[in-house]
């Protein structure tokens, strides 16, 4: 699977959770799944506080830069 | 890209319910108590650029509160 512009970033940022306040937790890092028919429709795949992984607007989120440290404490939980 | 779904949803199936849900506290906490399910199903949806696409949905919902927070897990055409 090809990625996504937004995964140059393994992870984002929630900056608008008011259509899914329950699945999305505002200013909350999320992991970004690779995706390039999300990508091609404006839309980013992560794993919401579900569990699981869904499709929403990429405009919902910013990419960021995390320190490998984080980035493996992230990937242990996830 | 924000979607309508457009029409029937069909092959509805339960996935989890009350504390089998991840999150329940969430959903309760901004949707209100209730018999929460976890469910899924396949519709088409219209996209926010038009386009039409064939689609595996997720909700929850509840008794006399409906459907929440329907996300689209994966296209399927």
């Amino acid at each position: 699977m090809k990625e996504s512009k937004h995964n140059l970033s393994e992870f984002v940022v929630c900056i608008n959770n008011s259509d899914y306040p329950a699945s999305l937790e505002l200013h909350k890092i999320y992991r970004v799944i690779a995706d390039e028919d999300a990508s091609e429709e404006g839309d980013i795949r992560v794993i919401d506080e579900s569990g699981e992984d869904y499709l929403y607007p990429s405009s919902y989120f910013v990419p960021i830069q995390v320190p490998q440290t984080v980035e493996e404490s992230l990937l242990r939980v996830s | 890209m924000k979607f309508d779904i457009i029409d029937e949803i069909n092959n509805i199936e339960l996935i989890a319910k009350g504390s089998g849900i991840r999150g329940i506290n969430r959903l309760r906490k901004f949707y209100g108590l209730g018999n929460w399910k976890k469910m899924k199903g396949i519709a088409h949806i219209r996209l926010s650029s038009g386009k039409v696409k064939l689609a595996e949905i997720h909700w929850y919902e509840a008794h006399g509160i409906g459907k929440k927070e329907i996300k689209r897990k994966k296209y399927l055409e």
